[in-house]
């Protein structure tokens, strides 16, 4: 890396002495600005070291359970040598001063990995400061001591000194020019099953979130939202709704055209409602019961899924928008030599459910808008917030708490501009609460998203063509219609179509691979045994053929450095996993009836992970999944522990979405409301998981989400090993199966 | 409005409620005891788990009129500084991910294993079914739910 280090580390005295290390790295630029040079880049803060040795490491990054509060600060603690039982965790205020990389979005299981380069560097920065300041005191050379566990010592004489000790003069030493960072063997932390920081106050009952937010003179308010996506309030009757006892006030919330259209349609967006404000959350539940309201539901008030079907089924001969065209599929497909197998796979929008109902707190006085909220990005919230209320952004500021799951749903800035709405409204500070109802019904759902798949086979049994027509709601997938280029086809065309959504849509847990992986990864696997190949030693040939990456020349400088390079490390990661499995003897072939096998493979990000499903046909359940292996190469593993947990998490998710997910819609409105009707895991349905991380000591990538993608695919592969059912499409529902177990029974 | 004498983690308290309210927007808006959870307000995800009488209740679907007089247990009054052997085995396995659900799993499992000190994986099941947890932590409860077992019997 070049740059100069004096530029971009600072190093100050603590009030009451001690040192504070500050850090900015400027090639990634301010959060929302692109780099430039002669920028000047604010410094911020990442450690403080008392005198005492209490060392405090500030959390950049939003916790919600995926676990980076506790690994982002252990890799600090690493490089600087810390005693772990010394270091504090500190989640810090969002502040424009730091970079994009260093704070902006938690998301896209990219924290770790955006934040490694930062944390890093401030970590052994302090460590050398601190050894210097050691050097000064003993006069002795920085090789004359050993650092461990926040202490240095002088192995000439064996004196020791506590960090805390050397604090004070540490910060009055000028930047060091360079610091040594870490080997792979020199790491305490990393690697480690370090246990998660939020255990003790959580088994306490002490752990606070957003919904837990309380302070002086707070009201309640619950909002009566528009069940019906883009639909309005059209009038609505609260006489009844005002004579209960600690109603305190009621009206309706919604934004002139001129502020919807200045907010981000998918992040700002806010129903139309009719908000109660009430002195406690159930006076505010109870009175919304009360209500008599009316809806216009415009066009959504007269969709459906069906009706969504048949609008991309409509399509299906006409697509819209060629996104990939490699080679030429025309001759394969029309060639009466070949035969062509073509199939389409559904995958249906999909709720989150979080387990903390979405809420926000608000405390809008003298155009000063302060809220408190659980949010993936607190920038984006400001943004939203200070348009919807037509102030300036520094007027707005946002205190980040610990979320109760997120999984892409907390990146909206809904429930922050509901409750600086009302608090404004009521001049007082309020907490908004969605009931689970509101959480189900007017969800930001994963997109729908329909795959026709066409493969020309030729008469020496080989594709020789795939063609992808993709059917999409939103445009932010859209990039996942491409066949990815991992598998090498000598043709492959590619289209996408958008249909308009009839419910809003968000990001969830691991986005769009989820519905391409399902696609793909089940379209690979009967051609495959169409070809009679086994599917694993089929992937492994298509994985092992020349890729045309394309003439670097016709590619913009950022495909060349970073697609290309991504899409090469990919297709290792691919390989090595798949050959691992192989290897180690994990993919098991059985021929007991009413079992089986299953595999799928998918990236998130650099990840690759794989997933072999192994099930049993169940006359009471239709299926069962008995066990789900997962190897994952994710580069370096932070926390093993903490990565088996996320690995585990994603699979129990995408294994409700498999079983309960999808979501009805008549008439515009969501048909469930809450989790006797929109069902997830339960403990009695949970699966054997093994988790396999494969060794490696490259950069590390995310685990939050590249557990999610492949479970669907490899479950629905076993299904069909086990029952001979093709299921294209979740959740699988017992109609899907009843031919296998009528055809058991008559025989 | 009424008044109520409520018997929570051995201290007694008197609120002035409507009838209906239940227990758990007691717990959590007049008496400001957090650590008991809000996820569904029906009675199918278990984060408002308390114990009344021993026994682990809804606390999101119990009116408050119907506990009056009764005696209450919540997650804040399981230990002092979080050292019942349950509280021990949740951090001895590292079991919380988000935590929203935990307090609701860390009731639910005292309770089974007040009345059954060893119970086998068919039993966890039945007991803690009703707990949902949207991060997946279900194989560390479990596990959990034996170590603490374990503990408890030496
Ligand atoms: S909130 Fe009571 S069971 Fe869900
Ligand atoms: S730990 Fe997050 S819901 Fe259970």
């Amino acid at each position: 890396m070049k740059i100069n280090r004096r530029d971009f580390l600072k190093v100050s005295g603590k009030v009451g002495g001690g040192l504070m290390i500050s850090l900015s790295l400027p090639m990634y630029g301010k959060i929302g600005e692109t780099t430039k040079e002669g920028v000047e880049i604010p410094f911020n803060k990442f450690i403080s070291i008392d005198p005492n040795g209490e060392i405090t490491i500030m959390l950049t990054k939003h916790e919600m359970g995926q676990g980076t509060g506790t690994s982002i600060p252990t890799i600090i603690a690493d490089e600087l040598d810390a005693d772990w039982n010394k270091v504090k965790i500190k989640q810090i205020e969002y502040s424009p001063d730091y970079t994009w990389h260093e704070m902006g979005t938690t998301g896209g299981s990219g924290s770790i990995s955006r934040t490694w380069d930062a944390v890093r560097n401030a970590g052994a920065t302090a460590k050398q400061l601190l050894v210097q300041a050691a050097s000064q005191r003993w006069n002795v050379d920085a090789v004359a001591m050993e650092v461990s566990n926040s202490f240095i010592t002088n192995l000439v004489t064996g004196e020791k000194l506590e960090y805390g000790e050397l604090a004070e003069a540490a910060s009055k030493l000028p930047v060091p020019e360079e610091v040594i960072l870490k080997t792979h063997e020199e790491y305490v932390y990393i690697g480690k099953p370090i246990k998660n920081r939020i255990t003790k106050e959580v088994v306490s009952g002490q752990s606070r979130y957003g919904l837990d937010m309380d302070m002086p003179d707070l009201v309640y308010a619950s909002i009566e939202k528009c069940p019906i996506y883009k639909g309005k309030l059209k009038s609505y009757d609260d006489s009844e709704a005002r004579q209960i006892e600690g109603v305190l006030d009621i009206f309706p919330i919604g934004f002139s055209d001129e502020i919807k259209s200045s907010l981000n349609p998918t992040l700002g967006y806010v129903n139309e409602g009719v908000v109660i404000v009430a002195k406690s959350t159930w006076i505010a539940f109870k009175a919304r019961k009360a209500l008599i309201v009316e809806w216009d539901g415009l066009e959504n008030g007269a969709r459906s899924i069906e009706s969504l079907n048949a609008d991309m089924r409509a399509l299906k001969d006409a697509p819209e928008h060629l996104t990939m065209d490699l080679g030429n599929i025309g001759p394969s497909f029309s060639s009466t030599q070949n035969e062509t197998m073509s199939m389409e796979y559904d995958n249906p929008y999909q709720a989150h459910a979080l387990m903390e109902p979405l809420n926000a707190t608000a405390d809008y006085r003298e155009d000063k808008c302060e809220i408190w909220v659980g949010t993936q990005d607190a920038e984006q919230t400001i943004g939203e917030v200070a348009k919807a209320m037509e102030i300036s952004t520094d007027k707005v500021i946002v205190h980040n708490l610990k979320s109760g799951g997120s999984f892409g749903r907390r990146y909206h800035a809904d429930t922050s501009i509901e409750a600086a709405f009302v608090s404004r409204k009521m001049q007082k500070p309020v907490k908004v609460i969605w009931t689970r109802e509101d959480e189900v019904r007017n969800d930001h759902f994963q997109p729908y998203l329909k795959n026709y798949l066409r493969a020309a086979i030729s008469p020496e049994n080989e594709v020789v063509a795939i063609e992808n027509k993709a059917m999409a709601t939103v445009e932010y997938v859209t990039w996942t219609e491409k066949w990815e280029h991992y598998y090498a086809f000598p043709n492959i065309r590619c289209h996408r179509s958008m249909v308009p959504t009839v419910l809003h849509e968000g990001a969830w847990r691991s986005v769009g691979e989820h519905s391409a992986a399902l696609s793909k990864e089940c379209f690979i696997d009967e051609l495959a045994l169409k070809l009679n190949k086994d599917p694993l030693d089929y992937r492994m040939e298509l994985l092992s053929r020349e890729v045309d990456w394309g003439d670097p020349k016709d590619f913009p400088d950022w495909a060349v450095d970073f697609m290309i390079p991504r899409k090469k490390l990919l297709r290792e990661r691919q390989v090595e996993v798949l050959s691992y499995a192989k290897k180690h003897g994990l993919w098991n072939k059985t021929t007991e009836p009413g079992k089986g096998i299953g595999f799928a493979m998918a990236n998130f990000g650099p990840t690759v992970c794989a997933e072999i499903a192994e099930v049993s046909m169940d006359e009471e359940f239709g299926f069962k999944v008995d066990k789900v292996t997962a190897i994952v190469h994710c580069g370096m593993v932070i926390n093993p522990h903490i990565g088996k947990g996320q690995i585990e998490g994603s699979i129990i998710w995408a294994l409700s979405a498999v079983k309960y997910g999808g979501m009805e819609v008549e008439n515009g409105k969501v048909q469930r409301s809450n989790f006797h009707d929109n069902k997830v895991l339960r403990m009695d349905e949970l699966p054997e998981i093994e988790v396999i991380f494969i060794e490696s000591q490259e950069r590390p990538c995310g685990l939050g989400e590249p557990g999610t993608p492949p479970l669907a695919p490899a479950v629905l592969n076993a299904i069909y090993d086990a029952s001979g059912l093709r299921v294209r499409k979740i959740p699988v529902l017992e109609e899907d199966l009843n031919t296998f177990f009528n055809s058991v029974a008559m025989t | 409005m009424a008044n109520y004498t409520l018997e929570i983690n051995n201290n007694s308290y008197s609120v002035d409620v409507t009838p209906d309210t239940p227990l758990l927007w007691v717990l959590r808006d007049v008496l400001k005891l957090y650590g008991t959870k809000y996820g569904c307000g029906i009675a199918q995800c278990g984060a408002c788990t308390v114990h009344i009488n021993g026994l682990p209740m809804r606390s999101c679907s119990i009116p408050i009129e119907k506990v009056n007089g009764q005696s209450i247990r919540t997650i804040e009054g399981l230990s002092d500084t979080a050292d019942h052997p349950v509280q021990l085995a949740w951090e001895e396995v590292d079991v919380p991910q988000c935590g929203y659900c935990q307090s609701g799993q860390i009731m639910s499992a005292v309770a089974l294993l007040e009345r059954n000190p060893n119970p086998s994986d068919e039993e966890i099941n039945r007991a803690m079914k009703g707990n949902i947890c949207r991060c997946g932590t279900y194989a560390r409860i479990r596990s959990a739910i034996k170590t603490a077992a374990k503990n408890m019997e030496s």
